[in-house]
């Protein structure tokens, strides 16, 4: 059953005992004048999970994703990445801390090929500029990729697509582009902005297959998505937020029944509809 | 080849020096950062030169060195200062730079010659040591194109956001471009008024930035052979069109309008856009011969092996199943 939410303290599945959580938000908050994205929101995140959020549009999802990559300031709160506090760090020293995420909509570099829109994320990993370079005059191959990269093409079903350029490939295409970028990158902590936006059906079940087939790396991964029965499929736990609050968390089937997350979706008046048919 | 060489001598070292000025204001550019201080440099680094040969007595090597060392701090306090403006308040912040420098050149009394300037700056600097300076800037600046830097500063300028989110620290790289700026502007004009003997006011300021912009919009903003290409026609076409008197102002003018709007990644650009087509064209024959990606209905490519069970998913795609859609909408419910 999903419970529902209390505004303080720390909230998410209990990870196994003595296991410092990949990510922990305490009263994470980020307002903008008087609006106030996102309002005290608190949880944990253990590796090996995939966690879902959802939530009405405007209800503070992405605000919250850009929080955590320290893309928007805090206004209050702490964030801890695998216990230490990084609410401080840059959000370009975040990637070396191993935290990759993707964005709501798809922010590839038009004039470089697929292969090195990927190779940008396996530049992020600590070392792989070495592995490309070894070897005499390795520096002066700039076409050879990199293992994490030729991993990264493989597991989401890009092979024969290297050479190609963001502008030459279908909308579904480039997204599995940005989401072999972060995977390059070699995370700890995967932060998923609504990645199947625009993809069909079968690319939807391929991206939510990709995800289980990495939880089993001892990858964290936060999926923000608006298709429920997706995060039914994908995820272990979901967060409903609404007005920059969670409303509701626990199992992803129990939580779309939560009253309160149909009436953030629907609207009481469709909820009371929905309940006397 | 000789005789060409020498006769048209001028001409080469304005080459190479406006080479080299139109690169201290494109490498800025291809980091988003939008600086024209390298045109400032250019008047330092002619100024500082003139005034360590003829007042100081330094050897022609020694001065150029000091003197893109000196503007390369410049450009980093310079860059400290204003690097967090952006757009067009950060153009203008450069560009009062500019002005300053040729006020302070003007008003310099007998340091920088007033309104005359520095004359009888004779040294040893040859040709080859021209060419071999001018080489080595190019190649540095080669190598910030290329591998894994290059993606870095691609990234930093098309989408800085990203650029953070992958590891890579934007106003670093900003303050680097200003720094790098400062030492190309100051080689540029340190090498130019070592083989020209003479600087004065008029030879700095606003009109190095016409005529660096006008190279690298004409040859191409994003790599060093759009610059290359942009100085070669700039520099040989003035002369070029001797032949038609007074007319060449107007010629060189449509030349620069037909550039901006017809090609606005410059000729370098198109040349590329040619080689992507070329390799397009021979990729998707070879693709099509062995079964590999091939171009799909509206455009975009997929393997063809996926092709049947691609097309037979959109038939059958649903539209997103959203929360709503697990409960039964009333009908007519608003």
């Amino acid at each position: 059953m999903s419970t529902s939410v209390p505004q303080t303290g720390t909230s998410g599945p209990p990870g196994p005992a003595g296991t410092t959580p990949v990510l922990e938000l305490r009263d994470v908050a980020v307002h903008f004048g008087g609006v106030k994205a996102v309002d005290g929101i608190s949880l944990q995140l253990e590796s090996g999970l995939i966690y879902g959020i959802i939530g009405p549009n405007g209800s503070g999802k992405s605000t919250l994703i850009a929080a955590v990559t320290r893309l928007t300031p805090l206004t209050r709160g702490e964030l801890l990445l695998d216990g230490r506090p990084v609410h401080d760090v840059a959000a370009s020293r975040l990637a070396g801390l191993g935290v990759a995420r993707t964005f709501q909509t798809v922010r590839l570099l038009p004039d470089l090929t697929v292969r090195a829109n990927v190779q940008i994320g396996a530049d992020a990993r600590s070392g792989d500029e070495a592995q490309q370079r070894r070897g005499p005059a390795g520096w002066l191959r700039p076409r050879a990729a990199s293992p994490a990269v030729a991993e990264a093409v493989a597991r989401t079903r890009l092979e024969g697509f290297e050479d190609h350029y963001p502008s030459e490939l279908s909308y579904g295409t480039q997204r599995r582009v940005e989401i072999a970028r972060a995977i390059a990158m070699g995370p700890r902590l995967l932060l998923l902005d609504e990645p199947t936006a625009g993809m069909n059906q079968t690319e939807r079940a391929e991206i939510s297959a990709l995800m289980r087939s990495m939880r089993t790396d001892g990858l964290c991964q936060l999926l923000v998505e608006h298709d429920v029965q997706m995060m039914i499929d994908t995820c272990d736990y979901v967060f409903a937020m609404n007005s920059g609050r969670l409303i509701a968390q626990g199992a992803p089937a129990d939580v779309v029944q939560d009253p309160a997350v149909q009436e953030a979706y629907l609207g009481r008046k469709w909820r009371d509809h929905a309940r006397s048919e | 080849m000789s005789d060409f060489f020498s006769s048209n001598l001028v001409l080469v070292q304005s080459t190479l020096s406006g080479l080299i000025l139109a690169l201290s204001i494109q490498v800025p550019l291809r980091m988003g950062v939008f600086s024209f201080a390298g045109a400032g440099s250019y008047g330092i680094g002619a100024y500082a030169a003139g005034i360590l040969v003829l007042r100081y007595e330094f050897g022609a090597l020694t001065a150029i060195a000091l003197t893109v060392v000196g503007t390369a701090v410049i450009g980093f306090l310079l860059g400290a200062v204003i690097s967090k403006l952006n757009g067009l308040y950060l153009a203008m912040a450069t560009v009062a730079f500019d002005l300053i420098i040729s006020v302070v050149a003007i008003n310099g009394g007998e340091l920088t010659g007033a309104s005359t300037g520095l004359f009888g700056i004779l040294t040893d600097f040859t040709m080859t040591q021209m060419v071999a300076l001018t080489v080595a800037a190019l190649a540095l600046v080669a190598m910030s194109e290329v591998g894994r830097l290059g993606r870095r500063v691609d990234t930093v300028r098309d989408d800085p956001e990203l650029a953070a989110s992958m590891g890579i620290n934007v106003r670093r790289y900003r303050l680097a471009a200003f720094v790098v700026s400062g030492a190309l502007g100051g080689l540029a004009g340190a090498m130019n008024v070592l083989v020209r003997s003479t600087v004065g006011p008029l030879d700095i300021g606003f009109g190095l930035i016409v005529l660096a912009l006008t190279m690298i919009i004409v040859g191409g903003s994003r790599s060093w052979k759009g610059a290359l290409i942009g100085a070669v026609i700039f520099t040989w076409l003035p002369d070029l069109l001797t032949v038609i008197g007074e007319w060449q102002e107007l010629v060189y003018g449509v030349i620069v309008a037909i550039a901006a709007i017809l090609l606005p990644r410059g000729i370098y650009g198109v040349l590329q856009d040619g080689w992507r087509w070329a390799q397009r064209t021979r990729r998707d024959r070879r693709a099509a011969a062995r079964g590999g990606p091939v171009v799909d209905d509206d455009g975009g490519l997929r393997p063809q092996e996926d092709e049947a069970a691609v097309l037979a998913a959109q038939a059958a795609d649903q539209p997103h199943r959203e929360l709503d859609q697990l409960s039964s909408r009333p009908q007519g419910a608003s």
